[in-house]
């Protein structure tokens, strides 16, 4: 499922025109990237935790060249699902 | 920095509905509707992309065996989905921001940064535009490198090993010049290059006379027949300088492929003189008023660039006549590279490119496009790295502010810093010289 297909299927579910829908998804995005720029934590109620965590450097070797590298710290986006979400995903069946 | 702070759903309700200005309950219900939304889809088993921000799939994790901490028991976990969310590349950057002026710096084996290497060793063969310049912070990089070596090492073996090698390299290094210059010179016989000409010629004896009497020392541990002939010669120098340069010729390429390898490196380096040559005569029309401008602004320091080196190798000759001296080798190699820098300098004046001049005149900022406050964690590289598109600009702007702050490294939080306006020909990250520049700059504050 894409942007246009998540856009369309929450006009249907809500009644309402997609191009509000289409603001209403850009504002709530824009809304949660300025706060992970400011590295704060955001939970959304029964689905998960948007956390921003701090990847220490660290020194990278190079297995077959042996070349050493200092790869430096960074901040990344984390995701942790909440235990409602963990507990609605148990009964899908392993299917691959 | 605030990353224990949690922004609950109630929260970004409200944040979401104020800007969109719509009410908290239509907010609250797009809300539930997009998460459910993309829940169903993920349970469906579908992922889930939205744009900007990230994607939503869900990764199968294998059942494992555990053991229960309480009991000792092995026990079977079970292989369950969960959501993983992979972020978008502009999510990334954003959040990535404060790190985002940092590179990987690969090491070699001392642990040292290969940048700082790289520069003062040889590098990359450049465009004929930049090849001269090049050069001459090439040798002048050797010129320092071997000042160091003599500065520390009196009588040390190993280090006189070195300057050994130092001697041949210059020594092919010169003989060819000699070659081509004498060729070209004939060719290039434009009227704007006869000054020129004439100078390098009356450099020229300099230049010959030192190269021999090196060779002749550096030989001298491994062929004691040159060295018989080179006695006399120191007086008779001149004369007797061709042939001797092409005697030693093939003894030094034969010597070891080491040296070999480190002469070629240097021939290379000297190939693009030729080039420069051939192209030399067409853009000559074309820069024709820029030269004028640039022999204003470059001759003043070349002469006395010229008149220093002149001097100090006046000296180091006259020292070198009294026979007490016991470090000859270490006088000669800091002689003849002078000698070498000189002709560069002398060869490049015609040609010094407005770049050149940029970097060379000193900067002053009069003009300021932003200001910004250091806050913890920021930097000045950080800084550099938002306003020009590269963090090694940095130097610019701790130029700028430099009356105010002793130590790049150690400006205090909360300070002003103005960020001047500079020419964009300095900043352009594309050119290599621009970034060659600045690290040059980073070196000169970073070690005071």
């Amino acid at each position: 499922m894409n942007h246009k297909e998540l856009i369309a299927s929450m006009a249907t579910k809500m009644n309402a025109p997609k191009s509000v829908v289409e603001s209403l998804l850009e504002t709530t995005i824009t809304t949660c990237k300025e706060l992970l720029a400011e590295e704060k934590t955001i939970g959304f109620q029964g689905f998960g935790n948007f956390e921003v965590r701090k990847k220490e450097e660290r020194l990278s070797v190079h297995p077959a060249t042996q070349i050493r590298t200092l790869i430096p710290p960074k901040l990344v986006v984390n995701f942790k699902q909440s235990s409602i979400l963990k507990d609605k995903l148990k009964d899908l069946p392993h299917h691959e | 920095m605030n990353s224990k702070e949690k922004i609950s759903s109630q929260e970004i309700v409200d944040l979401v509905a104020s800007k969109a200005s719509v009410s908290k309950r239509a907010a609250e219900e797009f809300l539930k509707m997009m998460i459910t939304t993309i829940e169903d889809a993920l349970l469906a088993g579908e992922s889930v992309k939205v744009k900007g921000f990230g994607t939503f799939k869900l990764q199968w994790n294998e059942p494992r065996k555990s053991v229960n901490v309480q009991t000792g028991e092995d026990i079977i976990i079970e292989g369950y989905y969960k959501v993983g969310f992979v972020p978008d590349s502009s999510l990334k950057d954003l959040v990535n921001e404060p790190f985002a002026h940092l590179e990987p710096v690969t090491l070699d084996d001392d642990g040292e940064p290969k940048i700082a290497a790289a520069s003062e060793s040889e590098e990359e063969i450049p465009e004929p535009l930049r090849i001269f310049t090049e050069q001459a912070f090439e040798i002048k990089n050797i010129l320092s490198e071997i000042n160091a070596l003599s500065g520390d090492s009196s009588d040390d073996d190993g280090d006189v090993n070195d300057q050994d090698d130092f001697h041949y390299e210059i020594d092919t290094f010169e003989v060819d010049e000699d070659d081509e210059e004498s060729e070209s010179i004939d060719e290039v016989v434009e009227e704007t290059v006869k000054p020129e000409v004439v100078e390098t010629k009356e450099d020229e004896p300099e230049i010959v006379e030192e190269p021999k009497v090196t060779i002749v020392e550096a030989v001298a541990e491994e062929s004691k027949i040159v060295t018989e002939e080179v006695e006399p010669l120191t007086e008779i120098k001149e004369d007797a300088v061709e042939e001797e340069i092409t005697v030693q010729e093939t003894p030094i390429k034969t010597d070891s492929s080491a040296l070999e390898s480190d002469s070629s490196a240097f021939l290379e380096n000297v190939k693009p003189i030729k080039k420069k040559k051939h192209w030399f005569v067409p853009v000559i029309i074309l820069v024709l008023v820029g030269i004028v401008a640039a022999l204003y602004f470059v001759y003043p320091p070349v002469n006395e660039f010229g008149n220093e080196t002149y001097t100090t190798v006046k000296d180091n000759v006259s020292k070198w006549l009294t026979p007490e001296n016991k470090n000859l080798d270490e006088i000669e190699a800091v002689v003849i590279p002078k000698d070498t820098t000189e002709i560069d300098s002398v060869a490049i004046e015609p040609v010094v490119d407005s770049l050149q001049i940029l970097f060379d005149t000193p900067r002053v900022y009069p003009e300021f496009i932003a200001s910004a406050t250091i806050t913890k964690g920021s930097r000045l590289a950080w800084l550099s790295k938002k306003y020009y598109g590269l963090s090694d600009f940095w130097v610019y702007i701790y130029e700028a502010n430099r009356d105010r702050f002793e130590d790049p490294d150690k400006i205090p939080e909360g300070s002003l810093i103005h960020i001047p306006k500079l020419d964009p020909r300095l900043i352009d990250a594309s050119n290599p010289r621009c970034v060659e520049n600045a690290k040059k700059l980073h070196d000169l504050y970073v070690k005071r």
